[in-house]
């Protein structure tokens, strides 16, 4: 189909809440369905402009992993600022506005045949969970998967019966660590993300790194990665948050020095960012 | 190229047929010493003699707030919205000019934005050769002192009342012959208009960058950690100012606004300035920018360099508005760029 005319890229389309689950005191999964009937043909790790209307609009990544033949998908919403909460506050069968899917993603074709390590720091598993259950859907196709999530307190911990059922498949590693223990029962590893990082053993000309965190976690896990384990710096890739608004590169609000993250971010592979001083 | 001469006496049949077509824009006097453009009216005085307009041209191409999609909250619909009203920009500096053809590309680049195409191919711009420089100019050494492109008339003052006009456009040379036969320029115009041009870039090469504008993206590149971003940062007031008044500053936020039944609305784009401090601050509290000297050389990074790096030219044009309008001192682009430039080269 051709845009007509008066196609707008700032126009959303109308999607409706299908299904909400409760990950954490904060954090809710939302599924919506594309009114238009079609798949949203997003690639793992891009990103989606929702709107609430008469709230705004504010960009998320997407959850689910690309399915063709069905117009839902999947995004999971911290409830931090007025979208989120509007978001939050919105009842199974209403309808939202969407634009996108916006972004780089990351190149899955690259993965193929290859490990793959992934790091989850706080939300991060949100878009990386995307790229996981592509893999776990064409499992055959990919080499050893590794899974290290690192939350700041186990109350923070997002899809626990998920990564619980993953945990017990043999077809994928997963390793868990909290920053701190509070007064809750945790009886898993204790520490920052790094401190899973020795504890795997990695094939490290064969493994690629897919990693999503807060920004303080980069750097610390990239250095780690690079220089204990000697994973390439070209087989590492990220994602990074900014503050995407038009989503076509030409608002100016998700600069990383010369470069919109919404066009050729959020997904980068490291070694493309290590010049930028504002990446990491 | 083919040109013509114009006197003093057929402007006013000229203007009031154009206005007949657009709405004409015209530089006038706002108050002794600041000029801006301003809608041609009957009978009105035309500065012909501006040296700077307080606004630049943007605001006609990228207005200050753009409706861009009207919403119907009750079924989800929304449908593009795009304004570009007919409109003739008249007596327009080279400098200008070469703003306006940055943001052509610059919009273009990527996706291209529909709303400015529309606006710009409804604009009809007549440069004009200036006649005086502002104190703070320097244009002419940051290579916007003459445009090739982007016009559709050139006009030339070379005598008290006679106008020299180039052709840029076939839209342009139309306009010119709207009203009836206009004299051709004869060579000894040409010589004419190519003497007050000489004169206009001798006065203008006087004062502004010590070094070839060419090298600035290089310059830039090995300044980052300088002490002058501190240094002139710590007096940023982060008022927005020079962003606001600059010809090729164009980020914007998006906003909306339900109408008074609550079920539709409007969502709009309108101006933002990378120096204000929520700038890239982002839901939760974290702000990329956080710094007055993080936003102050993001300014300059993207005028010198990003900018440089993705057109060829630099996103500073010269003009001089920000010098005038900080009023903290610190915004004047030539004493960054000549110090890096002593420092670097």
């Amino acid at each position: 189909m051709t845009p007509g005319k008066d196609f707008t890229p700032y126009a959303p389309r109308p999607a409706t809440l299908v299904r909400k689950v409760r990950l954490s005191d904060f954090v809710t999964l939302f599924e919506f369905e594309q009114d238009n009937g079609r798949p949203l043909a997003h690639k793992p790790g891009q990103f989606i402009q929702v709107s609430v209307y008469g709230v705004g609009e504010a960009p998320f990544s997407i959850s689910s992993r690309p399915k063709a033949g069905t117009n839902s998908f999947e995004i999971a919403v911290r409830n931090i600022g007025s979208v989120t909460s509007a978001l939050h506050a919105l009842p199974v069968g209403a309808k939202v506005g969407i634009r996108g899917p916006f972004g780089s993603y990351f190149p899955v074709q690259e993965f193929v045949g290859k490990d793959t390590l992934f790091v989850a720091g706080g939300l991060g598993y949100i878009p990386l969970r995307s790229l996981l259950r592509y893999q776990l859907r064409h499992r055959d196709e990919f080499g050893r998967i590794m899974l290290l999530i690192g939350t700041r307190s186990p109350s923070e911990r997002i899809f626990v019966d998920e990564i619980e059922k993953l945990s017990q498949r043999d077809d994928i590693e997963v390793m868990e660590t909290v920053d701190c223990v509070g007064d809750s029962c945790w009886q898993g590893n204790v520490g920052v993300i790094t401190t899973l990082l020795p504890k795997v053993r990695l094939d490290v000309e064969n493994t690629y790194v897919a990693m999503v965190g807060p920004p303080v976690m980069y750097r610390f896990v990239i250095g780690a990665c690079v220089g204990d384990q000697c994973i390439s710096p070209e087989r590492i890739y990220v994602s990074l948050e900014r503050k995407m608004k038009c989503g076509l590169g030409k608002c100016g609000h998700c600069q990383i020095n010369g470069v919109s993250a919404c066009v050729s971010g959020p997904v980068f592979r490291y070694t493309d960012i290590e010049p930028l001083k504002e990446a990491l | 190229m083919s040109a013509y001469i114009v006197y003093q006496d057929q402007l006013p049949g000229l203007f009031r047929l154009w206005a007949k077509i657009y709405k004409v824009h015209v530089p006038v006097q706002t108050a002794p010493g600041f000029y801006d453009f301003a809608p041609w009216e009957p009978g009105g005085e035309v500065a012909w003699d501006y040296d700077l307009t307080v606004n630049p041209l943007k605001r006609f191409l990228l207005p200050p707030r753009e409706d861009l999609v009207v919403f119907d909250a009750r079924d989800y619909t929304a449908k593009g919205v795009f304004e570009a009203p007919q409109q003739l920009l008249f007596g327009v500096h080279p400098y200008d000019l070469r703003a306006v053809a940055q943001l052509d590309q610059l919009m273009e680049h990527g996706s291209p934005d529909k709303n400015y195409r529309r606006r710009r191919d409804n604009t009809v711009i007549f440069a004009m050769e200036p006649l005086r420089i502002a104190p703070d100019a320097f244009w002419s050494t940051m290579g916007a002192g003459r445009a090739d492109i982007g016009f559709d008339l050139y006009w030339t003052k070379i005598g008290p009342a006679t106008f020299f006009v180039e052709v840029g456009t076939a839209r342009g040379e139309e306009l010119l012959l709207a009203g009836g036969e206009v004299e051709r320029a004869s060579a000894a115009h040409h010589e004419a208009a190519r003497r007050t041009r000489e004169a206009t870039r001798r006065h203008a090469d006087a004062h502004g960058l010590k070094f070839p504008w060419q090298e600035l993206a290089r310059v830039m590149a090995k300044a980052w950690d300088d002490s002058i971003w501190r240094e002139k940062s710590s007096m940023c007031l982060a008022c927005g100012s020079c962003n606001l008044v600059c010809p090729t500053c164009y980020c914007f936020d998006i906003r909306e606004e339900m109408d008074e039944t609550m079920t539709r609305g409007r969502r709009w784009r309108q101006w933002d300035a990378c120096m204000l401090p929520s700038f890239a601050l982002v839901a939760g509290g974290h702000n990329f920018r956080a710094k007055h000297l993080e936003r102050y050389r993001h300014r300059y990074f993207r005028k010198g360099k990003y900018i440089f790096d993705m057109i060829g030219e630099p996103g500073c044009v010269g003009c001089g508005r920000c010098i005038k309008a900080c009023t903290a001192r610190i915004a004047n682009p030539l004493t960054v760029f000549n110090r890096l430039w002593e420092e670097y080269a």
